[in-house]
């Protein structure tokens, strides 16, 4: 005689630990939307007024704060995956492991530079040649 | 431990399975309480003896060396994972309420936890539960030295420096406590998952310098129920009282995974071929 006991629907909700793991694994769902919105504007490049048509889409306020939430589940998801990265993939310099602090600033200082260039590329670049973004305007 | 005056009292609450009563009456799983007197050196592995000494003999738990070195006294207390020789009644304090006063004795209950076996194991009595999936998976992974067998290198000493430890030192920590797959979601969801515990025994054997088995050992950790299984809740390494970080072991693993497979891909060969 014995017994095992099985894991309720609710065991996510036990401890704090768990409900930030939940929450981490849920980044992907505002996520999923914004590659549907992206993919969307891929298919509607085939013609002017289904371009028109995305963009009043993406310019929808419920659009528009459904992306803001990816945004911030990005940036959640990035700061969970930098802390763990040093734990994961440990880098050693000579006998010396580097600190896993060093590690954390060095992924965040790269998301800057990635930033950075492609605020150079689409936005300050794209005004220096007269291209405006947004609805109604084009090259 | 003996009752002494002046010491505070705790309700420990402990969650019980007779074996024997149960065929009887067909019950559930059933909650016992008992008042039990501590101080700050109580230790909950204390607390559960005298309930055993003073109160009822019949209830069972493991215990060996009381200083978290031979990992037999795993409990969940207060549903977290947790060696009871480590962990302290003072810790569980409540704020008291006149109607938490013991009337028997005058005395006031200033702590309060549960006790139960450790979850996502097979329970057989009181707080006692089934390792023997565990030891299982412990030993599917080959935990040992896979060295050179010709005998002329088996005569050599197998010298290693500092630093060829330090890659692997974290993981010989393990003290085959069983808290980490207690700790474990997807073990409970799929009990043939190899668990943190067993593939950090391996990383800490693939990480040996002296040891040439990890292309027996790879084959595992490349399967559905190996490293890619982990979702990296990350409770594992938390609950770990010897700080061995098995989820860092496990993720480590999956990186050695994807190298492995992705070298068989090139080669022609599927990872379970290794």
């Amino acid at each position: 005689m014995s017994y095992k006991p099985t894991l309720t629907r609710t065991w996510w909700l036990k401890h704090r630990f768990f409900m930030l793991y939940m929450l981490r694994e849920g980044t992907v769902l505002p996520l999923v939307f914004l590659l549907c919105s992206l993919s969307a504007g891929a298919f509607a490049l085939q013609s002017v007024e289904q371009f028109a048509s995305w963009q009043r889409f993406m310019a929808n306020p419920w659009v528009v704060a459904i992306h803001t939430v990816a945004l911030i589940a990005a940036l959640y998801h990035a700061f969970t995956f930098f802390k763990l990265f040093p734990r994961v993939m440990p880098i050693r310099v000579g006998t010396k492991l580097v600190p896993p602090a060093i590690m954390v600033v060095g992924q965040w200082l790269a998301v800057v530079a990635v930033i950075t260039v492609f605020l150079w590329l689409f936005v300050f670049s794209g005004a220096a040649h007269g291209i405006v973004a947004g609805p109604g305007g084009g090259v | 431990m003996a009752a002494n005056k002046g010491m505070q009292q705790a309700l420990v609450r402990v969650k019980r399975y007779l074996p024997e009563e149960q065929q009887k009456t067909q019950s559930e799983p059933f909650w016992q309480e008992f008042t039990v007197p501590f101080d700050e050196s109580t230790s909950v592995l204390d607390a559960l003896n005298f309930i055993k000494e003073e109160l009822d003999p019949s209830l069972s738990f493991r215990w060996s060396c009381r200083m978290a070195i031979c990992g037999s006294c795993g409990f969940m207390l207060n549903g977290i994972p947790k060696l009871g020789c480590k962990e302290f009644l003072r810790n569980y304090s409540v704020r008291t309420s006149p109607a938490q006063k013991n009337t028997a004795t005058n005395t006031s209950i200033t702590a309060s936890l549960t006790v139960e076996p450790l979850a996502h194991f097979t329970v057989e009595r009181d707080l006692i539960v089934n390792m023997d999936e565990f030891l299982i998976h412990l030993e599917a992974v080959k935990p040992y030295l896979i060295a050179e067998t010709s005998t002329q290198k088996q005569l050599q000493p197998s010298l290693q420096t500092p630093a060829q430890l330090a890659k692997y030192k974290q993981f010989a920590n393990c003290i085959n406590c069983g808290l980490c797959y207690s700790a474990c979601p997807q073990f409970c969801l799929n009990p043939e998952f190899l668990g943190p515990a067993a593939i950090a025994l391996a990383q800490r054997y693939n990480l040996d310098s002296r040891d040439t088995g990890k292309a027996v050992r790879m084959p595992m950790l490349n399967s559905h129920n190996g490293v890619w299984s982990c979702t990296f809740v990350g409770f594992c390494s938390d609950v770990c009282p010897k700080q061995v970080d098995p989820a860092a072991a496990v993720n480590q693993g999956k990186v050695e995974s994807a190298k492995s497979m992705l070298i068989q891909m090139f080669k022609g060969s599927t990872a379970h071929e290794l």
